[in-house]
């Protein structure tokens, strides 16, 4: 990592929010920045993963493949907000959705490796790391349990089925 | 079209949104697009079911001054009531035209639009089957959603069981016809009806003459009250075939068709015959109310006919258990013809014919359940059809009250003697 350590950035990230300036300080050599220009696709649904990014600056859309080439839009993600984790600790290897810039976009990327001598090098700060993981991780189911409420709803109204009266 | 589509959207209320994104053609560059439901629902295309499944026939009567026909699912026999302008609308629905589509036309033809009688038809034509879904039991359905539970499952099963304890002909129309042609038609000639007059004024003196000597009645019974209570019932049963069976004479007596007759397990525990004679619905109002009062005539005629009988007998068993079935069957004449039990026998058809509102039972409890209290709130006046429903919701409401304490009375009277 060339540029200066931003730790300032790396503290508005929930992941490493708790983690001592130190530890960030080590870890820093080891983001690799990432542009991307509006429209560039960053990676797609089932390409291996192995990295996690952190938002700079710009706007990622996430989405999933519905038909053709039309896909849902799962989330929109802004500066501060770190993706792609699901493949690093996730049981599938491969990435679950499709992640897009809708802006032109500055992000920082960490390797498997690099996260794995930062888990093991400094288990207080992973165990810090790990525990705001959990919290960005139920956040996501929160999220998905409403996408597929707001989804069926949005079926019900979209077809006129008046199931409560049926 | 497209200024229909955005009146009508803006019409509705706010609705739920997705987000999709939909890419370029060349793979590069994309670009995210919001569709609210209502949007979709524009788009949807309705299919009514294939024309073989479904009839129409005018409404010979016109309440209001509104012209309706009855719209009739062949496979589940349900029958509605639709407008002239939600009949113009159905025969846009066969799957090609969008809702949207069908707005213009609608637009086009009557010149005025009102967006909610596309919505509110699409759902009195699902509720019918006539568009895609199934109708299930609310039991069947709570008995589906809890398989798991042995008790459940074990409960659905004898309901399917007992179910396909069902003896049918599909081929009774043929040999209602011939019955209808050797004789059944005279119970459609004024020389029924006189019978019916004559046996009313002699069984009714029979009545009173029995009245009089009630002992010799409760005597005869109380002498052999096991083979009384058995000949009583079973007789009864059996008499209510050749209900249904008047019933599919009548539907002959108006050239309509006799679908099927047989023998049911009704709900799962009640063992009934029935005659399909749904096909009456295509006919006229006459046609109907007659079709209805029939039935329970014949429980008239019996009725009297046994007590007439009856008074020419020595006491015994056989004079008690004619004054026993008399009674019975006054009291099935009574029942088929009350309207007001929630339950839509004969008499409730015949009420249906006289207010003009076909689902009468079905809309007075969703009126009470759903709408009854904001009117009152808002203190606003209740519509003729509202009104209709509320009172025939109150009554029935009254009557299963009525008969409940009645037997409660009854109960507790004859546990103190």
């Amino acid at each position: 990592m060339a540029n200066l350590p931003e730790i300032g950035f790396l503290r508005r990230v929930l992941l490493f929010r708790d983690v001592e300036e130190p530890v960030l300080l080590a870890l820093w050599p080891s983001f690799r920045e990432r542009r991307l220009k509006k429209g560039d696709v960053l990676f797609r649904a089932g390409d291996p993963g192995e990295e996690l990014f952190l938002i700079r600056d710009g706007s990622i859309v996430v989405s999933k493949p519905v038909t053709g080439r039309v896909e849902q839009v799962l989330s929109r993600l802004g500066e501060g907000e770190a993706f792609g984790e699901m493949s690093l600790f996730g049981d599938e290897r491969r990435r679950s959705a499709t992640c897009q810039a809708e802006l032109d976009s500055v992000l920082y990327s960490l390797d498997r490796d690099s996260l794995s001598r930062f888990v093991t090098g400094s288990p207080v700060a992973a165990a810090k790391f790990f525990q705001q993981m959990a919290q960005v991780a139920f956040k996501r189911l929160r999220d998905s349990s409403e996408l597929v409420a707001e989804v069926t709803r949005w079926g019900l109204e979209a077809t006129g089925l008046d199931i409560e009266h049926k | 079209m497209s200024e229909v589509g955005d009146k009508a959207a803006e019409s509705r209320p706010k609705r739920t949104r997705i987000e999709l994104l939909v890419r370029e053609q060349d793979g590069h560059g994309f670009e995210t697009r919001e569709i609210p439901s209502a949007v979709a629902y524009l788009h949807s295309r309705p299919q009514r079911i294939p024309d073989a499944d479904w009839e129409m026939a005018r409404l010979p009567y016109a309440p209001q001054g509104v012209v309706t026909y009855a719209l009739k699912n062949r496979r589940t026999e349900v029958i509605i009531q639709i407008t002239e302008t939600e009949k113009f609308l159905w025969g846009q629905m066969d799957g090609r035209a969008s809702l949207q589509e069908i707005a213009t036309s609608y637009l086009l033809h009557y010149g005025s639009f009102d967006f909610e009688i596309i919505p509110t038809l699409i759902v009195k034509l699902l509720r019918a089957d006539l568009l895609t879904m199934r109708p299930v039991s609310r039991l069947r359905a709570v008995l589906a959603r809890n398989r798991r539970n042995p008790a459940a499952r074990a409960m659905e099963g004898t309901l399917h069981a007992l179910e396909r304890l069902t003896v049918t002909s599909r081929r009774s129309h043929q040999f209602f016809e011939r019955v209808y042609r050797y004789g059944g038609f005279l119970l459609f000639s004024p020389w029924a009806l006189a019978a019916l007059a004559i046996m009313v004024v002699l069984g009714g003196r029979s009545a009173i003459a029995i009245w009089r000597d009630l002992g010799e009645v409760t005597h005869g019974l109380a002498s052999h009250p096991l083979v009384a209570i058995l000949l009583v019932k079973i007789v009864f049963w059996l008499t209510v075939v050749n209900h249904q069976i008047i019933h599919a004479l009548a539907c002959i007596h108006y050239r309509r068709r006799v679908r099927e007759f047989g023998f049911t397990i009704l709900h799962g525990f009640i063992p009934t015959f029935y005659a399909d004679v749904t096909d009456i619905f295509m006919a006229t109002r006459r046609a109907r109310i007659v079709n209805a009062v029939a039935g329970p005539l014949f429980h008239l005629f019996l009725g009297f006919f046994c007590f007439w009988i009856a008074v020419r007998l020595e006491p015994g068993l056989i004079k008690g258990f004619l004054a026993a079935s008399a009674l019975l069957q006054l009291q099935s004449f009574v029942i088929s013809l009350y309207p007001f039990w929630f339950l839509e026998m004969d008499g409730y058809h015949i009420l249906v014919e006289m207010v003009g509102v076909p689902t009468l039972n079905h809309d007075s409890v969703r009126f009470v359940r759903e709408s009854l209290w904001r009117r009152i709130r808002t203190a606003t006046w209740l519509t003729r059809q509202e009104a209709i429903c509320l009172a025939y919701f109150t009554l029935s409401l009254a009557s299963l009250a009525g008969f409940v304490l009645l037997n409660v009375w009854l109960l507790t009277r004859a546990g103190k003697s």
